[in-house]
């Protein structure tokens, strides 16, 4: 079954007092950061608080991932180097651009799984994208790697290089947006939208997420645990979508009771991006705490 | 990618308006704006100030806090801010000043008190054993006698006329203390000035010199020294000084008495030079202000070597200062010192 | 690893704490602790510090702590960051991990 990205919230790397609780809030993903919210002097610092974090604390179970340097500053070797060791669940690439970005980490992760006994290819990538190139790189970055199982959307460097701003409508970034997703389902990975920083406007992130629900993003990026249910409660399914579901699911059943290989359900065909749909939706419901009821299926 | 709490960041000195908005700020909280400040942040919610501090060389200043927010750790964000920032700059031994009522406040963040003058103003520092440490060591250099002389001054550069005030102070006593100040808010750097000292009195047998360290006029115990402030912060900062200097420091060498040269120019020395009337002598220490050397008419002093400097007038220069120091103002070594002098 | 200067790390927040590793002008390892649940768990704060200092092959060393109630792997990570900056060394040496 997928797992579930509804939100991934954002934690600065260097703040002890969040680190140890990032995982109270259950946010789907908790995102350490590295990069954009450690200053450079603290960069060495932060790097040791979340690897002694990720070694020695349990997330209970909720998906890590550490958001580390680009390459191309003194820090991403280091970030790479103990990061490998330290065993989130996904590293995120800042600012990627093409897909040499992502192989060029990938090599290194490789090489430093090697040096550390580690199984080949047990820690996952994430990609965000933050510039026009990237953009329209976006399909050949979700490519890149296997390891890749998502891209995101960095919003704010993406207008400042766009020579605009960020807007209420996100008029500015609908290209943006949508090219990410689509590549994304192209290549059968996570689609993960921008964070909205304006944390005391409800109703304008409410409206956002609304928007990105319905471009068909998985989820989004959190920066205030406030948050977090407000964008659980828009993904939560509504009960016509669950009762379908729960059909999908009864009449795949079916099917192999009776040794059929065709799955059909009101007469039509069953295919697997419905049966895909069907699993995401009881997952989702489930994890809202809508009771489901197991006995039907 | 913002800051997910608040806004916290450094103002630009150059800033009028960043300026200005600090300093209405600070005058809510019955707080100045220090005018000798190097670094100063603030913390903001929807572009207001909400908590500031800064710093001026090793000394903590303009702490302060809303009060609609207080008790929410915003200080402790502050002066970690400022620590780490000192830190990577290379200053780790730091000081403040504040009201005696903060006292809990710092000591919590690491801070420990030095001295306290009349309920109005503590000195902290962020060690331990900051103070007992240096006069530990400073004792090492005690020497036996029943007279014991001190001297504080800056030297910028060594002039006869310090070596007079010295050699009287070496004639009537046992043994002379002589401290120089080591901030190096001063054209000559203090190792210069220092071994121009050295240099200049080694003729000398009962003379120590020392480096006057944090703990006498320096930006941590009288900042206003190197500034031009009110005679209330002249106040408050002399007797902090001086109070430091009779329980901590003249103990430390058996002190006995203190030398000074009139002041006619300066309105902060000769003040302290007041407030060392009012304050030694109840300590036990006797003061002496000594009639300052003259060439001419006119009474030598540092500043008028430099003004001399300025003008290229070595003829005149050999005539008030040492050998030591001439020989050091003809150096190459001096050159892009007087250079700046020039401006 | 030799201590050559002052290092710092940390921070006076919640849940974190600030270390200053300095000379030792006397042998072995000296610790100032200052913690707002010193009763309670200064002695295990002090066990997690000469933990980490033979960890990491300091032998001298003052260290100045101010606690705020830090988890044991916060305050080894900010002892070994201020460790490492007070040895004025800046890669660490993640393979020996």
């Amino acid at each position: 079954m997928e797992k579930l990205r509804r939100t991934m919230l954002y934690v600065p790397g260097n703040n002890a007092g969040m680190v140890k609780d990032a995982h109270i809030y259950r946010s789907d993903s908790v995102m350490f950061d590295l990069e954009d919210s450690v200053s450079i002097n603290e960069k060495d610092s932060a790097r040791l608080l979340i690897f002694n974090a990720l070694r020695t604390l349990d997330y209970e179970g909720i998906e890590t991932v550490v958001r580390i340097n680009g390459l191309d500053t003194p820090f991403g070797l280091d970030d790479i180097k103990a990061m490998v060791r330290a065993r989130p669940d996904i590293i995120r690439i800042p600012k990627a651009d093409s897909a040499d970005d992502i192989k060029e980490v990938e090599a290194i992760i490789e090489a430093e799984e090697k040096l550390a006994g580690l199984e080949s290819g047990s820690i996952k990538l994430m990609a965000a994208i933050e510039g026009p190139l990237g953009v329209i790189n976006a399909y050949s970055i979700a490519t890149a790697s296997k390891r890749l199982v998502g891209i995101a959307l960095g919003a704010e460097d993406y207008v400042t290089n766009m020579k605009t701003k960020r807007y209420a409508d996100g008029m500015e970034i609908l290209f943006a947006r949508s090219q990410i997703v689509t590549a994304a389902r192209a290549a059968g990975i996570y689609a993960l939208d921008t964070v909205y920083s304006d944390i005391n406007n409800e109703e304008g992130f409410i409206n956002e997420v609304k928007l990105i629900k319905q471009l068909g993003f998985d989820g989004k990026s959190v920066i205030s645990p406030r948050q977090i249910t407000p964008v659980h409660r828009i993904y939560t399914p509504e009960q016509k979508e669950i009762d379908f579901a729960l059909r999908v699911i009864e009449a795949i059943h079916e099917a192999e009771e009776h040794g059929s290989g065709v799955i059909s359900l009101d007469g039509k065909m069953v295919d697997k991006p419905i049966v895909d749909r069907a699993e995401r939706v009881l997952a989702m419901a489930k994890a809202s705490g809508i009771m489901v009821h197991e006995d039907d299926i | 990618m913002e800051e997910v709490i608040l806004d916290l960041r450094s103002i630009s000195l150059k800033s009028k308006k960043d300026l200005n908005k600090l300093r209405h700020f600070l005058h809510e909280r019955d707080l100045d704006l220090d005018t000798d400040i190097d670094y100063a942040i603030v913390l903001e919610e929807d572009d207001k100030i909400i908590a500031s501090g800064a710093m001026s060389g090793p000394v903590l200043k303009c702490i302060a806090v809303s009060k609609s927010f207080e008790g929410e750790g915003l200080i402790g964000k502050i002066v970690t801010y400022l620590l780490l920032n000192a830190h990577h700059h290379g200053v780790n031994h730091l000081f403040l000043y504040t009201n005696p009522k903060n006292i809990q406040i710092f000591t919590e963040l690491g801070f420990h008190e030095i001295i306290r003058v009349d309920e109005t103003a503590v000195l902290m520092e962020n060690r331990n054993h900051g103070l007992p440490d240096y006069l530990k060591k400073l004792s090492e250099s005690k020497v036996p006698g029943n007279e014991i002389a001190s001297i504080v001054m800056n030297c910028n550069p060594f002039t006869n006329g310090h070596r007079y005030l010295i050699e009287q102070a070496a004639s009537e006593n046992d043994h002379v203390h002589v401290f120089i100040l080591d901030e190096n808010l001063s054209q000559f750097p203090t190792d210069v000035r220092i071994r121009l000292v050295e240099e200049g009195t080694a003729d000398l047998k009962n003379v120590t010199i020392h480096h006057s360290g944090n703990y006498i006029i320096s930006a941590a115990t009288f900042p206003s020294y190197f500034l031009k402030e009110s005679k209330k912060i002249i106040d408050a900062h002399g007797r902090l000084d001086l109070q430091l200097f009779c329980r901590f420091i003249a103990p430390a060498l058996g002190i006995t008495s203190r030398y000074a040269g009139e002041e006619p120019y300066c309105v902060v020395t000769s003040r302290y030079n007041e407030l060392m009337e009012e304050i030694l002598p109840s300590s036990g220490i006797k003061l002496y202000i000594i009639k300052r050397k003259e060439n001419g008419k006119d009474v030598i002093s540092a500043s008028m070597v430099r003004e001399l400097l300025k003008i290229d007038d070595f003829k005149k220069i050999k005539k008030i200062v040492p050998p030591a120091t001439f020989k050091y103002l003809e150096s190459k070594e001096a050159e892009p010192i007087i250079r700046k002098i020039k401006g | 690893m030799r201590v050559v200067k002052t290092g710092i790390a940390g921070t006076l927040e919640s849940s974190d704490v600030m270390i200053t590793v300095s000379e030792n002008t006397s042998k072995g390892i000296e610790i100032e602790l200052q913690s707002i649940v010193e009763k309670q768990f200064g002695k295990q704060i002090r066990r997690v510090i000469n933990e980490k200092m033979e960890e990491l092959g300091i032998k001298d060393a003052t260290i100045s702590v101010n606690d705020k109630g830090a988890l044991d792997c916060t305050i080894g990570a900010r002892l070994e960051a201020a460790s490492y900056r007070a040895a004025g060394i800046s890669h660490v040496r993640w393979e020996e991990k």
